[in-house]
């Protein structure tokens, strides 16, 4: 039994190790005259096809790159942990937060110059977008897939009355009319149906926006102000309304974002606010639910505050210590072309960055309401991802505080103040420790 | 089922007379064990039932709302979607890459431990020397600092050996033993009566034959712990993986697990699950043959 | 016995350990406390801050909230885990045909991997139709909201830890291998029963894997991080299950302050030993050591 066991490991160990290093030596001769470029991107699954698509389009477009693809979660430890070990990927494809982190450490290359010389410039993407590419005047990044939020509605939940994108509320004070009106209990008194939550969904955390607010203040945070407060507010109604135990047994029925127990889907909401991406999880989870998509509602007597919006932006960027910058810059290039960023976009169901958008991408586009994801991006009143190098934290403070709100153990003002006191000796410690102030 | 060697052992002998009531007593007790085992058993096997069941759904019926445990239709098909999922994008079959790297790096890992753990733990358990105690605490403190505050110079180091994009940051470092399996086997091997190797050394041997031909047979069961330990760690790491390895043919099944979440074009669970279903499948076996190990201890051994 | 000749050998068989020490372990160790006293955030070299983020540590109140979180939690699964597993252990080391098999589902919840692990436990923890609240229900119990109530999500963790416990479980029944037959047929003898057999002879022969096991899993308590981290994102609702290395990763990776993660670390590290040595001193007195 044990010399077997060991001639069986023994046997193993070898064929494995064989093959493996046999295989490694096929890799690397792979299109050994060219200069490689490695490109780390976070995509898995079909997003990883859409790109993977891309990239093999522009290495068989020239013979001189290769830039070598590879998929992987969990990018930004990797590429923290390689940059600062000054063994980087040549193309990294990190969120728009993480632009000013690794700007701020000086570990990004500075594509202005390369930018300008190819070309590439400021009139070429959507405003909001362009300047989330761009900190402290300096371009660290181009776009691939972007994002904009609006709200999802189920036809078949919101009764007659609201059941087109025409009769759809427009104020706050229609839609808190039409939460009223079509949210359902059941016999025992429980909430079977909720027409919003203003808890879940996506591009519900820059609320205060929506009411006028927002959460700096030039250089200063500011997450406590009069609009923030009734922005706030107005979240915590929904629990107050259907009460704080009540909604947070609803809530916990709520299972996994992306599966068919995602409320929306599942029909515990009647709307939700997320992305473009999201017409894919319908189709995929629950193709029969019948929806359409209207913008977030404005304050009233505020027409000037409709369109509201929250933006992401996924990017390329090239850390400082690439080896090819230029080789990596070509790639770079190459995907900011309108024809191929239109097909990345398809492909993992998102809008475009650019400010050209073909008609062909409006009407192919597997998102039926794309029009209106595209044009609320295009807005004045977009949200674009806060250019702080304290941006993760704002977002855990202002969640952890409406967190309090909603379940009642602080006021909102207590809350909020709280919040307000952290972040700032938070970033008074950054402006300190990281940009030397 | 034979797996069990103590079965066939001789019971102990029980108290003389009313020898019935005995016998049907200790029937009770078995009936009862395997009652209560079973019971158990179904609480413990409610993940597989769940990731069965839910690998053969389609993909609406997965995590549906309310729940659905009995796929309809059945679709065993998932399996094999499952195993060339990504193969087209990556020119070549994740699984079978990804396996065959897993398993390379899994067994140099747990020969690594086994040999050396069994040598350290000898030391510490056995032997008596001057700063023994002391390199021991050191030992268990090495333990007790958060391993992502040592990531930073850790990578920096394995950079400087030029072992990044390599296999070798993931099994070289079990060749020279781990905290963990250390303590594990030294706690083992102080159960021992140190009356056996006492008798051994007055008898002439010597250090190391005391060690291979008294306490190796012995440890047995710990040292097969230790090996299992070994395997499973080495077979599901994630994050060692995701740091060192730069070339996408040789991730490992933990990683390509990866491939099936994504932001924003959904999850197919169905296909999640029978990956991982399939990923598990090795590890449950050589379980299975393990345990037999854990339990022969003294009794095969003959020693006692 | 020379006692020099005893040296060299227990060094020497030491050695593997020592060198691998020497080469994996001190550089990172020394090199983390060291970052510690600076301001580093990854891509820059760090700068040298002194104690500012021990300070910064004092004053912090998510800190205050991880470390609670984190200590309680230890010490509601540490206790419960122990006892199941022994238990557990016991009952597989029965002799009952079928035995092989029975281990080996008992094992299954140790093997499944994180990404399954973690919508299971939230489909089973659902507040609505989760397995775990349709038995209660049936049971005629309260069904409490288990994921969005931060009075329950902490003690969701804890059940699923108990759950968990294959691989204490594994080392027990392998430690009840070593327990000499001879010592239940002396008990045997004296007229115990099963319970105070497993109570007088099983117990105090297995104490020294039940102490590798305790202070195992008191370390491991301590760094409760991944599972966490999979079902409660931020550790949400309202901090309730934001541990302390779920903190000490978002400081060293999302917020980029390895500096101040590093000072987390060693705090750890000195809870960590000081509750280890509680549980050393406390069990001096009750393990048993046949080789002395």
């Amino acid at each position: 039994m044990n010399e077997r066991f060991l001639i069986l490991a023994a046997i193993l160990v070898t064929g494995t190790y064989a093959l493996v290093g046999s295989e490694r030596a096929a890799s690397r001769q792979v299109g050994s005259n060219r200069i490689v470029v490695t490109y780390w991107e976070k995509w898995t699954g079909e997003e990883m096809r859409a790109m993977k698509d891309v990239v093999s389009s522009f290495n068989a477009s020239q013979d001189r790159i290769e830039v070598r693809y590879l998929s992987i979660s969990g990018v930004a430890e990797k590429t923290l942990l390689a940059t600062s070990g000054g063994n980087p990927p040549d193309v990294a494809g990190l969120w728009a937060d993480q632009v000013v982190q690794f700007a701020d450490a000086g570990a990004l290359e500075d594509l202005t110059d390369l930018a300008r010389a190819a070309g590439i410039s400021e009139a070429d993407y959507i405003p909001a977008y362009w300047e989330t590419m761009n900190y402290k005047g300096r371009l660290y990044a181009l776009a691939t897939s972007p994002g904009s939020a609006a709200i999802y509605v189920n036809r078949d939940l919101v009764g007659p009355k609201y059941d087109t994108p025409e009769e759809f509320p427009k104020t706050i004070t229609e839609f808190d009319e039409f939460v009223r009106e079509v949210s359902i209990r059941d016999r025992q008194g429980s909430l079977s149906t909720v027409a919003f939550l203003p808890r879940d969904g996506w591009g519900l955390w820059a609320m205060p926006y929506l009411f006028g607010g927002s959460f700096t203040e030039g250089d200063r945070i500011n997450v406590n102000g009069p609009d923030d407060l009734r922005a706030w507010k107005w979240v915590n109604s929904f629990a107050k309304r259907f009460g704080t135990r009540e909604t947070q047994s609803f809530r916990s029925g709520f299972g996994n974002y992306s599966s068919p127990q995602n409320p929306f889907l599942s029909g515990k909401l009647a709307t939700y606010a997320d992305g473009p991406w999201f017409a894919n999880f319908i189709r995929l989870y629950n193709p029969k639910v019948n929806w359409f998509a209207v913008p977030f509602p404005y304050p009233d007597g505020r027409p000037d505050l409709a369109g509201y919006t929250m933006l992401n932006l996924n990017t390329l960027m090239i850390p400082k210590g690439s080896k090819h910058k230029r080789e990596a810059f070509e790639f770079i290039r190459y995907v900011q072309q309108q024809q191929i960023m239109e097909r990345i976009c398809i492909g993992q169901y998102c809008n475009t960055p650019l400010r050209k958008v073909s008609r062909e991408f409006l009407e192919k586009h597997p998102n039926k309401y794309i029009a209106l994801f595209d044009r609320l991006a295009r807005g004045e009143r977009a949200v674009r991802p806060l250019q702080m190098g304290v941006a993760a934290q704002v977002g855990r403070e202002v969640g952890n505080a409406v967190d309090e709100i909603d379940l009642g153990q602080k006021t909102p003002e207590v809350a909020l103040n709280d919040a307000q006191r952290r972040l700032e000796e938070l970033w008074q410690s950054y402006q300190r420790q990281v940009l030397g102030r | 089922m034979t797996a069990d060697p103590n079965v066939s052992r001789p019971e102990v002998p029980v108290r003389a007379g009313r020898p019935n009531r005995a016998r049907r007593s200790r029937q009770f007790r078995i009936l009862a064990t395997h009652a209560t085992l079973m019971a158990l058993s179904l609480l413990f096997l409610m993940p597989l039932l769940w990731m069965m069941s839910t690998a053969l759904k389609p993909t609406d019926q997965t995590m549906a709302d309310p729940p659905v445990w009995i796929p309809n239709p059945v679709q065993w098909g998932n399996f094999s979607e499952a195993f060339s999922y990504s193969a087209k994008d990556l020119g070549y079959t994740p699984f079978l890459v990804y396996g065959q790297n897993t398993l390379f790096v899994t067994i140099l890992a747990v020969i690594g431990a086994v040999t050396s753990n069994a040598l350290v733990a000898y030391s510490f358990a056995r032997i008596e020397w001057r700063g023994r105690d002391l390199l021991f605490a050191l030992t268990l403190a090495t333990m007790m600092v958060p391993g992502p505050v040592l990531m930073v110079p850790l990578y920096a180091l394995f950079k400087e050996f030029g072992w990044i994009g390599t296999f070798r940051p993931l099994w070289i470092p079990a060749f020279f033993g781990s905290a963990f399996n250390i303590f594990l086997l030294r706690q083992f091997l102080r159960t021992i009566p140190m009356e056996l190797t006492e008798a051994a050394k007055i008898d002439g041997a010597s250090e190391w034959t005391t060690f291979s031909a008294v306490i190796l047979p012995l440890a047995r069961p710990a040292l097969s712990v230790v090996a299992l330990f070994t395997f499973m760690w080495a077979w599901n790491d994630f994050m060692g993986p995701l740091l060192y390895l730069t070339d996408q043919r040789t991730f490992t099944l933990s990683m390509g697990l990866q491939f099936f979440q994504s932001q924003h074009t959904g999850t197919p669970w169905n296909l999640l699950m029978a990956a991982s279903l399939i990923v598990i499948l090795p590890v449950l076996v050589v379980f299975f043959f393990a345990q037999r190990v854990f339990i022969e201890g003294i009794a095969t051994t003959g020693l006692k | 016995m020379n006692v020099h000749r005893n040296q060299r050998v227990g060094i020497l068989f030491a050695l593997p350990w020592i060198i691998g020490f020497l080469i994996f372990l001190a550089f990172p160790l020394v090199s983390s406390l060291y970052y510690s006293f600076t301001s580093f955030s990854v891509l820059r070299p760090p700068i040298w801050i002194g104690l500012e983020n021990y300070r910064e540590l004092l004053t912090d109140t998510v800190f205050r909230t991880s470390l609670a979180n984190t200590l309680v939690f230890t010490a509601a699964s540490v206790p419960l885990a122990t006892t199941v597993a022994i238990i557990l252990a016991l009952l597989l080391n029965t002799k009952v045909k079928g035995m092989a098999f029975y281990r080996t589902i008992f094992y299954i919840p140790s093997l499944v991997p994180m990404v399954a692990l973690g919508v299971l436990w939230l489909w089973v923890f659902n507040g609505q139709y989760g397995l775990l609240n349709q038995g209660l229900g049936k049971l005629g119990l309260p069904e409490p909201a288990w994921l969005s109530d931060p009075a329950w999500s902490k003690w969701t963790l804890v059940i699923i830890s108990i759950w968990g416990t294959g691989n204490a479980m594994v080392i027990y029944l392998a430690g009840l291998q070593d327990v000499p037959q001879s010592l239940y047929e002396a008990a045997e003898l004296d007229g115990a029963k099963t319970l105070s057999k497993t109570r007088h002879v099983t117990i105090p022969m297995i104490s020294p894997v039940i102490l590798f096991n305790v202070v195992m899993s008191i370390i491991g308590s301590l760094q409760t991080f991944a599972l966490p981290y999979v079902m409660f994102p931020g550790g949400a609702p309202a901090r309730s299950t934001y541990f302390f290395s779920m903190y000490l990763y978002d400081n060293a990776f999302l917020y980029q302050r390895m500096g101040y993660a590093s000072a987390m670390g060693w705090v750890m590290f000195a809870i960590t030993l000081a509750l280890t040595m509680l549980a050393l001193k406390a069990s001096s007195r009750h393990v048993h050591y046949e080789g002395g």
